[in-house]
């Protein structure tokens, strides 16, 4: 349902409310998108960035388009991107994220470009030590930039980590109209030498394969670790950048400006011109109510869901560049850089695992001693930072922490695992005593499969076409014949069978109800996820630190097609080949604790894959033959298979697109199996 | 289509939403169809029940095998051998519904909620416990002879004696016995009881570490709603390593239809304070009152008395790279110290594990420090008995999180506009949501405390202090003067200190069974069986303790709580110990605690030194100390000191 309770009037001939069939059929670009932490590089040994503040159009998910402020390159052509290529508008939200990396000078030059009216601009480097220099003029807090001039800020940041950046101008409108952005200090030590700890970190990307920003073979990131900390090391990072939106102001803000830019002189007789039908003096200056304050969108990223599952520089959303979508493979460390904005606080709730703090606004948070107890300083002290399930974005604030996904201590195998069996069942029947009191019964103490026929009848025996499979089949069990038919209980029978657990069926004649019983694969299924090695290291993971039979080999790739490794890489030993299951499952077992749901009262979800299981091969193993899910999880193909978790604000209501819900600060996560290469530069 | 439309919710795109899987040719499923209530007895983990050998369903740790370390338990599952990590624990269970109810506000509105309640441990939920079971009395039948909505228990007429060995006649004489609390599996009985149940808080849930834990969650529709097919699930709040399926996010698992139950699985994970809610529409569904509190207890609780909690933690068993301290004397593999390290699962090495829980603390002088001990008398409010061990929040390793009585803390807002358009017909406004109702447990003041609010019902004259949850019906009989028979039509009802509201079929269910009043001795004068190094009365004491599990499930503000005169020493923080790396505790004492919505903590208010008398807590977000157009109420609750 499309709210229709913003009756915004449209300014110009441009922007229009869209219909709700024609929100149906906007474009979704790259299914399966991806994310990192895009953004540009300074150029020159001083790190140097032209940046325009102007305005420009952002669209949300209902079809409303909203005029906003927001910084751009000053000179799109020349930015220059990581860890891939993009596109740096004149205009953008959030604003282009500045790489930059500890040590080496910055220089921004800031253009004003914003309507006329608004008066000065300006950037404020929250944390740095900064110098305003050509150009600039006196500001409360910040120099700035007058309008159409320019003002140049140069600093040399010392903090690494996640930074934000915004108008330190009239900053209740400049940056609810979009003025922010966030600056990424890369750590001047080696980041790379630092992360050498295969203990902490046996899943990590090979380390190798860094630094070309280019995303090669799967590595995405800007740097090897976050901070000048060994703990602070990563395999995959993301930035979200946290703020809600009142299109009322957005909308005041439309129309002055407009008339502002149009006004026309009052004339001292005659018709007024259609530029200034009062004919009172033209305003100078923006007078925009900021409160009261009544946000009705809520961005990540300067999307709200789903937009901000698309890809990163999608077309669609030419002032909107960055997305929110974060895909990570088990064990794979990954950053988490957060930042608020905007005038709430926002509660972050991770699914899936809790987040270590790593440090806020750049200030790493440590022990004061090392385990013994001994005094430590910098990088010598273990961490201090809090384990969080929902991280508090501020306005003004960020956060670097380290999540990751490993499926630990579930208690079964999320890969659908089971053992190999290679022989038949072999079926053999013990009657292992009776109540009947005929007089007529004659013990017997072992029946054949076949059975004796004056006592036991076996009949609908698995059939080989179920060869492969372990399964329920119904077989028939005759019990005995009229002269034991006291309406006692005539037999119980104890099935011994290789490799099965005891079978017991108990009956009274002429109720006798079809048995169940397993059947075991004659032969060995090919498939060989079935039952890979699992070596437990130090961690209980199987890694690249797995003693014999490891250890384990990270799996690499071809193109996007894996090319080498152990599809479960980073399993937790201790649950491999647990069921979960009662029943078993094409050729995964049985046994385990769970019954699942009958699916005819159940609903699937859009990233359901179909199993509780993790990866194509394990969902293919565990529905056996029947299709699922019906038609495909189209944001998680079945040749993905990962499992689903949503990231979300947790002040619910932040979850909703001008009032309708699903949208705002929502996105999903997947964990995906390492056989799905994650590619970061959809 | 955009994805936005294929989203499970109330106000889109319903028409999409019932893409059920078709049945195979193999009949993995459930059997039995929609309703399909699991427990089973015994797991390849937990090969042996626990039989109830008491009488009451109230059975802590001690119920449970000691904690004496990790055991490899060899299992048969389905004809292939496998091998578990045994660290005790047991099969629990729970059973609760999905549907709708109504609740009563401390100014005697009357709120219609989408809210849980609860199918097993009906006795306990009443009186403000975890309605947690073990197998053995989760399946239990269920022997209270009438149910919610009046109809008779179909398992127990009139001629038969009821499974607690009564006659059908007469209720269960106590709300711990197991024929008050068994499960109802039967789909009359389901109905019959979980239609119009919902309660707020949602039903207190609660399990050991190491236990496995069955949460059955049927829908039962909303009556009052015809015109929504809304699905229900659970949301584990901040489980740590969550499997997608059981995590209960619609989009990325299976939501529940109406008329069927799906069965959520977890391995217990790391203690702590956590939270539960259903997912579907989260700002619907939660601000509608869909939300529960849920805390696990750390496995340190079960260690022999006696025993070194810094050895039951640190173990001596070697495994590479894990940190632990050298062994004691006389603690080789397999004795009963051989702690948590010795599990790979359990063990903390922060410096190969950035996400590892609770690291060791620093080593105790003569490596023993803390030992487990047990209560020498009883609490006189009968809270716990005497033998019982101490209870700890975390597995600390040194003690500093022992605690005595556990106070469940959900802060809570209702917009009563919201719920009013809930009821009917129209779309909600999420961004104009404002709430007009603090909560704490799901009441606003005075309420929070137990005093009859405008309930509709007979005032309630009860002035006795000891009317706790927990405390007997004779307790409260005897020292309120009011009879029994008549304290029943009371509300809140004196025994359960559970408030009812009346449903729109007439009957009175109650809705909110939990006070948030306090109490605590101080150990002046009162024995109360704490630690011998407390001393004797007369001496230095220490006072009792509570651990409150403070959880907001807001949708819209943050949330300041704030003490009157009492500190409180924060512990831990979204399930987590407060310690650094290094095993140094983080903790802070403050007199006030700010949280989000999504967010819990863990409190330790300490009586030790404390005067008698009544203190408060409060939120000094002082717009919120209001229930609606009343300027006085809202979130606030008390803390009764006594000498």
């Amino acid at each position: 349902m499309i709210s229709t309770n913003d009756t915004r009037t449209p300014i110009n001939g441009v922007r229009h409310l869209l219909s709700a069939a024609a929100i149906g059929m906007a474009l979704m670009v790259g299914s399966t998108a991806q994310a990192a932490t895009p953004g540009i590089t300074g150029t020159g040994a001083v790190q140097t960035f032209n940046l325009t503040a102007g305005p420009g159009v952002i669209t949300q998910p209902d079809g409303m388009q909203i005029y906003s402020w927001g910084y751009g390159c000053t000179t799109p052509a020349s930015a220059t991107f990581a860890p891939f290529p993009g596109s740096c508008p004149l205009m953008q939200v959030p604003a282009p994220t500045l790489i930059v990396t500890e040590g080496k000078p910055v220089t921004v030059v800031l253009t004003n470009s914003l309507p006329k009216g608004a008066g000065n601009t300006s950037i404020l480097f929250s944390g740095f030590q900064v110098t305003g220099g050509a150009g600039c003029v006196a500001g409360l807090r910040v120099p700035e930039a007058l309008p159409g001039g320019t003002c140049t800020y140069t600093f040399t940041p010392t903090a690494p980590g996640t930074h934000s950046y915004y108008s330190g101008t009239q900053s209740d409108l400049q940056v609810e109209m979009g003025l922010y952005g966030a600056v990424v200090v890369l750590p001047a030590n080696d980041s790379v030498a630092q992360c050498t700890n295969t203990t902490l970190h046996p899943g990590a990307i090979p380390l190798a394969t860094l630094g070309g920003f280019n995303g090669a073979n799967d590595d995405y990131r800007l740097a090897a670790s976050a901070l000048d900390h060994p703990a602070s090391c990563y395999d995959r990072e993301y930035l979200f950048q946290w703020a809600e939106l009142d299109p009322n102001i957005h909308r005041q803000a439309e129309v002055q400006a407009n008339f502002i830019a149009t006004c026309t002189a009052p004339v001292s007789s005659g018709t007024p011109a259609a530029t200034n039908p009062t004919n009172l003096p033209c305003p100078s200056s923006l007078d925009v109510l900021t409160e009261p304050y009544h946000p009705r969108y809520f961005m990540i990223n300067g999307r709200s869901m789903p937009d901000n599952m698309d890809a990163n520089y999608a077309p669609n959303y030419p002032n909107q560049p960055y997305n929110a979508n974060p895909h990570m493979h088990p064990g794979e460390l990954t950053l988490v850089r957060a930042v608020g904005t905007g005038r709430w606080q926002h509660p972050f709730h991770e699914h899936g695992n809790h987040v270590r703090i790593l440090a806020r606004d750049g200030f790493p948070i440590l022990a004061q001693t090392n385990a013994t107890g001994a005094a430590c300083t910098g990088a010598a002290c273990p961490l201090g930072g809090r384990m969080e399930f929902d991280t508090d974005t501020t306005p003004g604030q960020t956060l670097d922490g380290i999540f990751y996904w490993s499926g630990k201590g579930l208690n079964w195998d999320i890969f659908g695992h089971t053992p190999n069996v290679a022989s038949d069942v072999v079926l053999s029947l013990t009657e292992s005593g009776h109540t009947v009191t005929a007089a007529t019964y004659t013990p017997n103490a072992v029946v054949s499969s076949s059975g004796p026929a004056n006592y036991a009848t076996i009949q609908g025996a698995p059939s080989s076409a179920y060869n492969g499979y372990l399964g329920t089949y119904p077989i028939t069990i005759i019990p005995c014949a009229a002269p034991y038919t006291t309406g006692n209980t005539c037999f119980t029978y104890t099935a011994t069978t290789t490799g099965l657990p005891a079978f017991t069926q108990s009956t009274s004649v002429g109720t006798f109800a079809p048995a169940v019983l397993v059947k075991q694969p004659t032969t060995v299924v090919t498939d060989s996820d079935q039952n890979p090695t699992c070596a437990p290291d130090s961690n209980g993971y199987y890694t690249a630190a797995s003693p014999s039979p490891g250890p384990a080999t990270r799996p690499t790739y071809t193109g996007t097609t894996m090319s080498g490794g152990n599809r479960n890489y980073y399993e937790w030993c201790a649950d491999h080949d647990h069921p979960l299951e009662a029943n078993p499952v094409g050729p995964v077992a049985g046994g385990g604790p769970a019954t699942l749901p009958d699916p005819l009262v159940m609903t699937n979800g859009l990233w359901y894959n179909g199993t509780p299981y993790l990866g194509p091969d394990a969902v293919n193993r565990s529905r056996g033959p029947t299709p699922l899910p019906p038609g495909g999880a189209l944001q998680n193909p079945p040749a993905e298979s990962g499992i689903a978790f949503m990231w979300h604000s947790h002040n619910e209501r932040e979850i909703t697109t001008n009032d309708v819900f699903p949208g705002g600060m929502l996105m999903m996560m997947l964990v995906d199996p390492y056989v799905w290469y994650i590619d970061e530069n959809l | 289509m955009r994805r936005s439309a294929i989203y499970c919710g109330s106000l889109l795109a319903l028409g999409l939403l019932t893409a059920a899987m078709p049945a195979g040719a193999q009949v993995p499923y459930s059997p039995s169809g929609s309703f399909h209530v699991q427990c089973p007895g015994t797991t390849l983990l937990h090969p042996t029940a626990i039989a109830n050998t008491g009488g009451s369903v109230l059975r802590d740790a001690t119920s449970e095998p000691d904690y004496t370390g990790p055991q490899a338990l060899a299992a048969n599952g389905n004809g292939v051998p496998l091998t578990y990590d045994y660290n005790g624990g047991t099969v629990k269970c729970q059973e609760i519904s999905g549907g709708d109810g109504y609740m009563t506000e401390a100014d005697g509105n009357q709120t219609f909620m989408f809210s849980f309640g609860p199918l097993s441990g009906l006795g306990l939920i009443q009186n403000g416990q975890p309605g947690t079971l073990f197998a053995t009395d989760f399946n239990h039948p269920y022997a209270v002879p009438t149910m919610l909505n009046g109809q008779p228990n179909p398992y127990c007429t009139a001629s038969t004696l009821n499974p607690s060995g009564q006659p059908c006649t007469a209720a269960p004489t106590s709300t711990t016995d197991p024929g008050a609390n068994g499960a109802l599996t039967d789909p009359a009985a389901i109905m019959d009881t979980g239609v119009m149940n919902g309660n707020i808080p949602a039903p207190l849930i609660a399990v050991d570490e190491d236990d496995e834990f069955f949460l059955n969650l049927t829908n039962v529709g909303m009556i009052m709603r015809p015109d929504l097919f809304e699905q229900h699930t659970v949301h584990w709040h901040g489980y740590p390593n969550a499997s997608s399926f059981y995590d209960g996010v619609p989009d990325a698992s299976l939501a529940i239809n109406i008329g069927g139950t799906f069965t959520y699985y977890y391995l217990a994970p790391d203690a702590g304070t956590y939270f539960w809610h259903c997912h579907i529409t989260p700002p619907e569904h939660l601000q509608m009152g869909m939300v529960g509190q849920l805390f696990v207890r750390p496995r340190q609780n079960r260690v022999p008395v006696g025993s070194s909690l810094y050895q039951s933690a640190a173990g001596c068993k070697a495994v590479p790279g894990i940190q632990g301290g050298a062994c004691p004397a006389g603690d080789t593999v397999g004795s009963a110290y051989m702690g948590q390290q010795s599990d790979l699962r359990t063990a903390c090495n922060p410096s190969a594990d950035i996400l590892c829980s609770v690291p060791l603390p620093q080593a105790p002088s003569g490596g023993v420090g803390m030992v487990q001990g047990a209560y020498a008398t009883a609490d006189p409010l009968g809270r716990y008995q005497a033998g019982d061990r101490f209870k700890y929040v975390y597995n600390d390793g040194d003690g500093s999180t022992r605690y005595d009585i556990d106070v469940p803390i959900q802060i809570h807002g209702f917009d009563p506009n919201f719920h009013f358009v809930g009821m009917t017909f129209n779309a909600e406004p999420f961004s104009d949501m404002k709430d007009k109702y603090f909560l704490l447990n799901g009441r606003s003041y005075p309420d929070t405390i137990g005093v009859a609010g405008y309930a509709g019902l007979a005032a309630n004259t009860q002035t006795n202090a000891n009317c706790d949850p927990g405390s007997t019906a004779a307790q409260c009989a005897a020292n309120d003067g009011v009879p029994q028979s008549q304290a029943t039509t009371q509300n809140p009802n004196p025994t359960t200190n559970a408030i009812s509201t009346e449903d729109s079929d007439g009957y009175s269910r109650p809705s909110q069974p939990m006070p948030t009043l306090i109490k605590l001795y101080n150990g002046t004068t009162t024995t109360i069986g704490t630690p011998a190094t407390c001393g004797p009365l007369g001496t230095s004491r220490c006072g009792q303790r509570a651990s409150l599990r403070i959880a907001d499930l807001d949708v819209s503000e943050y949330q300041t709580l704030a003490s009157l005169g009492l500190p409180m020493q924060l512990i831990g923080f979204n399930a987590k110990l407060l310690r650094d790396q290094a095993g140094n505790n983080l903790y802070q004492t403050s007199n006030s605690i700010t949280l989000g919505g999504g967010e819990s903590l863990d409190v330790i208010i300490d009586s030790t030194g404390v005067p008698a008398g009544t203190y408060f807590l409060y939120t000094p977000n002082l717009d919120h100390l209001s229930n609606d157009a009343e300027n006085f109420g809202g979130l606030m609750a008390e803390v009764v000191v006594l000498n």
